[in-house]
């Protein structure tokens, strides 16, 4: 019993910080339908800006975020505007590759930059041990689980309630049809875009007392974002944050039941059953999938 | 018209041929040009540039002393920033630069890719750092390698660990329960296959074996089953971050085994200790290439090596792998220098005449090419993090400080 309630703790703390690291990922892609590739990159900035802000000033990392959700908001606005949109009447693959050439890019310019070191922000209190029951966690966990729950609900309120939501959740069903109706749709397009590399500006700044960052950190994470996004239903957040702890759990279960080597098979293999039988994914649905964009 | 072209063909032709014959009739100047081929930018740039300085100060003493041959030694350096980087940059250190021989890799997947282009063209292949088996287990004529390897890494941990650990726990080595951990690549992999090979061979008991992607960002499963299966010893073969983790995991979970030892990289730098915190770090075992807290009487060199680097780089020497890679270097070349010419079959001639007894490097190892083109007197070193220093623990003659346990 003791085991299971370590192993389901885990399997939580786990899921929120990958449901922390999708959130914009799925605002993304399913907003623009732009698969970016260079997602785990803006991560890598957001947490090395984490800690270089966090030296030199001083300051709790959390403090941090003042400078950065600004920050990595105007960034993928920039990059929206200036990468994404000249291609948007050229073929998807295009796109995707412009991407991964920015991904490349961004590890490159931050190993000319800052080397290959890895560099450590400091912990501030974030990795102290709280005790629940069996399990152990650290704070910095539970302010990513609380947060991520904050956030999935923040950004559920702002698209249903807000008039800025609905005109993105009109350019993700009908781009034409929304653009009739008086919707400026690149705008809205790079406010997205904004919006979802703040997010990860946020999951970023959580995750840097508890990672070290480098210029390849932000691909540990992408991978897993990418197949959390598709199994929660391409654009649906509610959807990306339950599959993000289904996959938290399996991670934590599979890791200890069938051991680290196998834990991947496990992972992708729940994936592909949630893939099979339910294409759209578990929160998805057919006519989102079917827009005319 | 057919005039023109005939006149013009002439003159292509006899500025080809002044060019050619222009180009035979320099005279050859005084240097032997080498090839030294690390990854000098991206992902590997700190360790593969760490490693080049090592290769770069053994140049400097030879050419200081008459160079090789009475030939002075000119390093033309390639950037192996990948697989495919490493090949066309030992194509073209080969037949542009005209390289006598290659240096280098600090990366063994770069190695076993360019050492293949080398052995194809007949230029000498000279491993100065790599770890993974295949770079010598090929069977290439011209590949020869100096450094320890996975095996060596291998066999100082499980004797380390039967001889003296078990001394210092106070208990017989096969009642320890040992667990093994490393990450899933070609270094993790062969470093754990000689671990369960020498561990059968001291009759040492392996409960558990886990092994995972490098870029893994959760080991609490890991831990959870090592506290399980009531692992007393963890043996773990891992980069930088995969140590990090760990040790900071293990100590949050409060799993305190009876011993940590790690294999390389991540275990002998200064940042893992910084980032996991001296206090958490502190007993930690680790086996690696030879680092600078070590017995001089054993590595004689070693402190004219520091201060030659210090005075050249205006810093301390960033990990041991310089160390190594000069100490391979300068046995090499000298024993090139002692040679006959620069023919590839002079140069191996001469590279297997070499003979340096243990001890008497910087390095502490000797050199000797054995088996497979293998330097069969190498060995790596047993550490231990003590009061923030890594300290050389083991073999006893090399060590500077008794073993610590945490019990």
């Amino acid at each position: 019993m003791e085991l299971t309630i370590s192993l389901v703790v885990n399997g939580l703390m786990l899921g929120s910080l990958y449901a922390m690291v999708s959130v914009g990922l799925t605002l993304i892609f399913g907003i623009t339908k732009v698969i970016n590739f260079a997602h785990g990159e803006f991560m890598m900035v957001g947490m090395l800006l984490a800690y270089v802000i966090t030296s030199y000033l001083g300051v709790h990392p959390y403090l941090t975020l003042i400078f950065i959700i600004p920050l990595l908001f105007v960034l993928g606005v920039l990059v929206q505007k200036f990468l994404i949109e000249p291609l948007k009447d050229s073929d998807e693959h295009i796109q995707i590759f412009a991407t991964v050439g920015l991904s490349i890019a961004m590890i490159n310019l931050v190993l000319m930059i800052a080397g290959s070191n890895n560099f450590n922000t400091p912990a501030s209190g974030m990795r102290h041990t709280l005790s629940l029951g069996p399990a152990t966690v650290l704070t910095g966990q539970v302010v990513i689980m609380m947060c991520s729950i904050f956030m999935v609900g923040g950004l559920h309120l702002f698209l249903s309630r807000s008039q800025t939501g609905r005109a993105i959740r009109a350019t993700a069903q009908n781009r034409n049809a929304a653009q009739l109706m008086g919707v400026h749709v690149s705008r809205i397009n790079m406010v997205t875009f904004g919006i979802g590399i703040a997010c990860v500006g946020i999951a970023a700044v959580l995750l840097s007392p508890l990672y070290p960052v480098n210029a390849q950190t932000g691909q540990s994470f992408v991978l897993i974002a990418f197949v959390i996004v598709v199994m929660g239903g391409l654009g649906s957040i509610t959807g990306a944050f339950i599959a993000a702890l289904i996959i938290g759990l399996v991670d934590s279960f599979a890791g200890f039941y069938l051991g680290s080597s196998l834990k991947d098979v496990a992972v992708f293999g729940i994936f592909l059953s949630v893939l099979i039988f339910r294409p759209s994914g578990l929160f998805g649905n057919a006519r989102k999938l079917a827009h005319v964009s | 018209m057919n005039k023109k072209h005939k006149f013009r063909r002439t003159v292509i032709n006899s500025v080809f041929a002044a060019a050619l014959l222009g180009g035979i009739s320099v005279p050859t100047i005084a240097d032997v040009k080498f090839g030294a081929l690390y990854p000098l930018s991206g992902g590997l740039a700190l360790l593969g540039e760490e490693s080049f300085r090592g290769l770069e100060l053994a140049v400097d003493q030879i050419n200081k002393n008459g160079g090789v041959q009475g030939e002075t030694v000119v390093l033309e350096t390639g950037d192996a920033v990948d697989n495919n980087q490493a090949i066309g940059e030992a194509r073209r250190l080969i037949s542009q630069e005209d390289v006598k021989a290659i240096f280098g890799t600090y990366s063994s997947s770069r190695s076993i890719a360019a050492s293949q282009v080398a052995e194809m063209s007949k230029v000498p292949y000279f491993e100065l750092g790599a770890v993974a088996d295949d770079v010598t287990d090929r069977g290439l004529d011209y590949v020869f390698r100096t450094n320890p390897t996975a095996y060596h890494m291998a066999k100082g941990i499980i004797d380390m660990l039967a001889n003296d650990i078990a001394l210092e726990l106070n208990v017989d080595s096969t009642e320890l329960r040992i667990g093994l951990i490393h990450e899933d690549s070609n270094y993790g992999s062969s470093v754990a296959k000689h671990q369960r090979a020498f561990a059968e061979q001291e009759g040492l008991n392996i409960v558990m074996e886990e092994h995972y992607p490098a870029s893994i960002v959760d080991m609490s499963s890991i831990i959870l089953l090592l506290k399980n299966k009531e692992v007393d010893v963890v043996l773990q073969t891992s980069y930088q971050d995969d140590s990090v983790l760990f040790l900071r995991q293990a100590n949050e979970r409060n799993y305190k085994p009876k011993a940590i030892i790690g294999g390389g990289g991540g275990y002998s730098m200064t940042p893992t200790a910084e980032a996991v915190g001296r206090d958490v770090i502190d007993g930690v075992y680790n086996v690696d290439f030879t680092q600078y807290n070590i017995n001089p009487d054993i590595a004689p060199g070693i402190d004219d090596f520091v201060a030659t680097y210090e005075s050249k780089y205006q810093e301390a020497p960033r990990s041991g792998h310089s160390l190594m890679n000069y100490v391979g270097a300068l046995g090499l070349l000298r024993a090139i220098d002692a040679g006959s010419g620069f023919s590839a079959d002079e140069i191996k001639e001469a590279v297997l005449a070499m003979d340096v007894p243990i001890g008497k490097t910087a390095a502490g190892i000797g050199i000797k090419i054995g088996k497979n083109n293998q330097n069969e007197r190498a060995s790596m070193m047993g550490m231990q993090w003590q009061d923030g220093e890594l300290v050389t623990v083991y073999p006893k003659d090399a060590s500077v400080a008794e073993m610590r346990t945490n019990q």
